[in-house]
C-alpha cells in the first residue's frame, strides 16, 4: 500500500499540478508544453532583463510559485527531484528574452548545473545574452572536494532581489552581480523530523525513530550529516543557527534577512516557534533581523522539519527586497 | 552499396544504433546499477524514442539527421543524455549543409563533440566515463582521414571498443560511478560501451 496522496497517475503529477496552478492564477500564468515551462503572462514588452529559474519538482512553491512581476519571468520544472532538460531551459530563455538578456538562477546540483549550462551555451550561440547565478547556501554539504554546497532556501532571496533589480531596469551584469552577492552572504541548515515519501511510493526516504532527528538534511530526501537525539525547539534551532552565524561571521551591528522554511509538512505554528528561537539567538549576538520570511517556501515533498537561512543584508539588498512583488507564493506592495 | 556519408546512411546508422542499444539495454542497465544509479538504460531508451519522433519529420541531410538526434538527447533527463546531446550537436554542425559529408568532416565533428563533453563533464581519459571510448575514436578517425568512410568507421569502432574495454579495470573519478569508488572496479562503463555500440553501428550501416 502506498502512502495516501492526492494523486491520479503519478506520471501526470507534475503537469496536473501546473495545470491547477495556472487555472488558479486566473490568467496571470501561462503553461507551455513540449517542452514544458511556465511563464508569467504579465511579462510585458519593455526591454529589461528576464529571470529564469527551475529545477526538480517537489519543492513547491519553488520555483513555479515565484513566477510573476518582480520575481521570475519563467520557471522550468523537471520531474520530481530531477533536473529539467536543457531543451526546456532553452525554450524558456528564448521565450522570455526581451533583448536585454536572461539571468538563470540555478541551484547547485550536478544535473541542474549541467542542463542549465548547456542551455546557456546554446542560447548564447543564438545571440541571447545569458548570465548564471549559482546558489550554494547549504552549509551541511560543505566539503573540500566534490560538487560543493547544495542550493536550498536562499534561492528565494536570490530570485526576489534579482527580480526586483531586473524590474528596475538594471543591466544583466549588475542583476547577476547582486545575485552573487546574496549567494556569497547566505548560508542555510535544515533538520528533518521525518523523511519524505515520493508520490506513489510507500516508504519514507529515511526512517527515524521517535526520539531521533536527521541533522543537516538537503531537500531531496537524502540523508543528512548525522542522526541526533530529539530535543527541544530551543536546542534544535540553536544547532541549525549557530553554525550559520559562525560561517557568515555575523557580529554585533550586522543585519540579516532570515528565512525560516518548512520542509513540507511542518505546521506554521511550529515554524513561528522556530523563528522565535532564531530571532532570540541573533538578538543575543547583536545581529538585527532586517527582514524575514516564515513558511513553506522550499519544500522536500512532505518531509517534516525546517531549515534556517541567514543572508547578510545591506541597504541596497533590503531596498530591492522591499520592492513590489506579485507571485502566487510571495506578494507585497512596495514597502 | 557505395560508402557515402549522406542522409540515407545517417538514418541507417541511427537505426542500427537504436537496434543494437535495445539488444544490449539490459546489460547496460545492469552495469549502471553496479556502479551508478541504474537509470542509464532507461534514459537512453527514452532519448532514442524521442529520436524516432523527431526523425518522422524526415530531415533531408546527414547534418539534419544528427541535429534531430542531438535535440532528442538534449530533451532527456539525467547527465549522460545531455552530454550525448552536445556530442551529436557538434557532429551535426561539422557536417556540410548539403550531402555528402567526408571522413575529415566526420572526424572533425567527433573531435569537437568529444572536446565539448570533456569541457562540460570535466572528464579525462581514465576517469571511467564515455570519454574513454570517445577519445580513441577521435584518434582513429583522424588517422583514417586519407581513407574511405568504411575503413574510417571500422577503425573508430575498434578503437572505441578497446577504450570501452579499458574501463573495466578503472576506478571512476567522474560521473555517477565516482560515488562508489572501488565497488565499480571490474565493471565496464555503460557510457563508454554505448559510444562503442554507436561506432560499430556506423560501420555496419555502411555495409548496407
Amino acid at each position: 500500500m502506498s502512502v495516501k496522496k492526492f494523486l491520479n497517475d503519478p506520471d501526470d503529477l507534475v503537469v496536473e499540478a501546473l495545470e491547477g496552478l495556472v487555472t488558479a492564477s486566473a490568467g496571470r500564468l501561462r503553461l507551455h508544453r513540449d517542452p514544458l515551462w511556465l511563464e508569467s503572462a504579465a511579462g510585458g514588452t519593455d526591454r529589461r532583463v528576464a529571470l529564469v529559474s527551475g529545477g526538480g519538482s517537489g519543492h513547491e512553491p519553488l520555483h513555479s510559485g515565484f513566477v510573476g512581476p518582480g520575481m521570475l519571468d519563467a520557471a522550468v520544472p523537471g520531474a520530481v527531484f530531477a533536473s529539467p532538460t536543457a531543451l526546456q531551459v532553452v525554450a524558456a530563455v528564448r521565450g522570455v528574452d526581451r533583448g536585454a538578456g536572461v539571468l538563470l538562477v540555478v541551484k547547485n546540483y550536478t544535473g541542474d548545473v549541467l542542463n542549465f549550462r548547456i542551455a546557456a551555451e546554446i542560447a548564447a550561440e543564438e545571440g541571447i545574452e545569458v548570465e548564471t547565478v549559482l546558489v550554494d547556501d547549504d552549509l551541511a554539504s560543505e566539503s573540500d572536494d566534490g560538487p560543493g554546497r547544495r542550493g536550498t532556501a536562499a534561492t528565494v532571496v536570490v530570485e526576489k532581489v534579482c527580480g526586483a533589480a531586473a524590474a528596475r531596469g538594471l543591466p544583466l551584469a549588475e542583476v547577476a552581480e547582486l545575485g552573487r552577492r546574496v549567494v556569497a552572504g547566505a548560508r542555510s541548515m535544515a533538520v528533518a523530523l521525518e523523511g519524505a515519501v515520493h508520490p506513489g511510493e510507500d516508504v519514507r526516504s529515511f526512517d527515524l525513530a521517535a526520539d531521533e532527528v536527521e541533522h543537516g538534511v538537503g531537500i531531496h530526501g537524502e540523508r543528512g550529516i548525522d542522526r541526533r537525539p530529539m530535543a527541544s525547539a530551543h536546542e534544535l534551532v540553536g544547532a541549525l543557527t549557530e553554525p550559520l552565524v559562525a560561517a557568515l561571521g555575523l557580529a554585533d551591528g550586522d543585519r540579516a534577512v532570515v528565512v525560516v522554511n518548512g520542509l513540507g509538512s511542518t505546521h506554521l505554528l511550529e515554524l513561528y516557534v522556530v523563528f522565535r528561537e532564531v530571532a532570540a539567538l541573533l538578538e543575543a549576538r547583536g545581529v538585527a533581523v532586517a527582514r524575514s520570511l516564515v513558511g513553506p517556501y522550499v519544500t522536500a515533498l512532505d518531509m517534516a522539519g525546517a531549515s534556517v537561512t541567514l543572508v547578510r543584508a545591506d541597504d541596497e539588498l533590503l531596498g530591492l527586497w522591499d520592492d513590489a512583488v506579485t507571485t502566487t507564493a510571495l506578494t507585497w506592495e512596495t514597502r | 552499396m557505395t560508402a557515402t556519408l549522406d542522409r540515407a546512411f545517417a538514418r541507417r546508422w541511427v537505426d542500427a544504433f537504436a537496434t543494437d542499444f535495445e539488444r544490449e539495454r539490459a546489460r547496460l542497465t545492469e552495469l549502471d546499477r553496479a556502479a551508478g544509479d541504474g537509470d542509464f538504460g532507461a534514459n537512453l531508451r527514452s532519448a532514442l524514442g524521442k529520436v524516432q519522433q523527431r526523425l518522422a519529420a524526415d530531415p533531408q541531410t546527414a547534418r539534419a539527421v544528427f541535429a534531430a538526434v542531438s535535440d532528442a538527447f538534449l530533451d532527456t533527463g539525467g547527465t549522460s543524455g545531455p552530454l550525448f546531446g552536445m556530442w551529436f550537436r557538434a557532429l551535426s554542425r561539422a557536417l556540410p549543409e548539403t550531402d555528402p559529408a567526408d571522413v575529415t568532416q566526420l572526424a572533425e565533428g567527433v573531435r569537437e563533440g568529444t572536446a565539448t563533453v570533456q569541457r562540460l563533464g570535466g572528464a579525462e581519459v581514465g576517469d571511467k566515463t564515455m570519454v574513454d571510448a570517445m577519445v580513441p575514436a577521435v584518434a582513429a578517425l583522424t588517422d583514417a582521414t586519407g581513407t574511405g568512410p568504411q575503413q574510417a568507421l571500422t577503425a573508430a569502432a575498434e578503437a572505441a571498443e578497446a577504450g570501452a574495454a579499458s574501463t573495466e579495470d578503472l576506478v571512476a573519478r567522474r560521473g555517477r560511478a565516482s560515488y562508489v569508488g572501488e565497488v565499480a572496479r571490474g565493471v565496464l562503463d555503460p557510457g563508454a560501451l554505448a559510444v562503442a555500440l554507436f561506432f560499430r553501428a556506423g560501420a555496419r550501416a555502411l555495409d548496407g
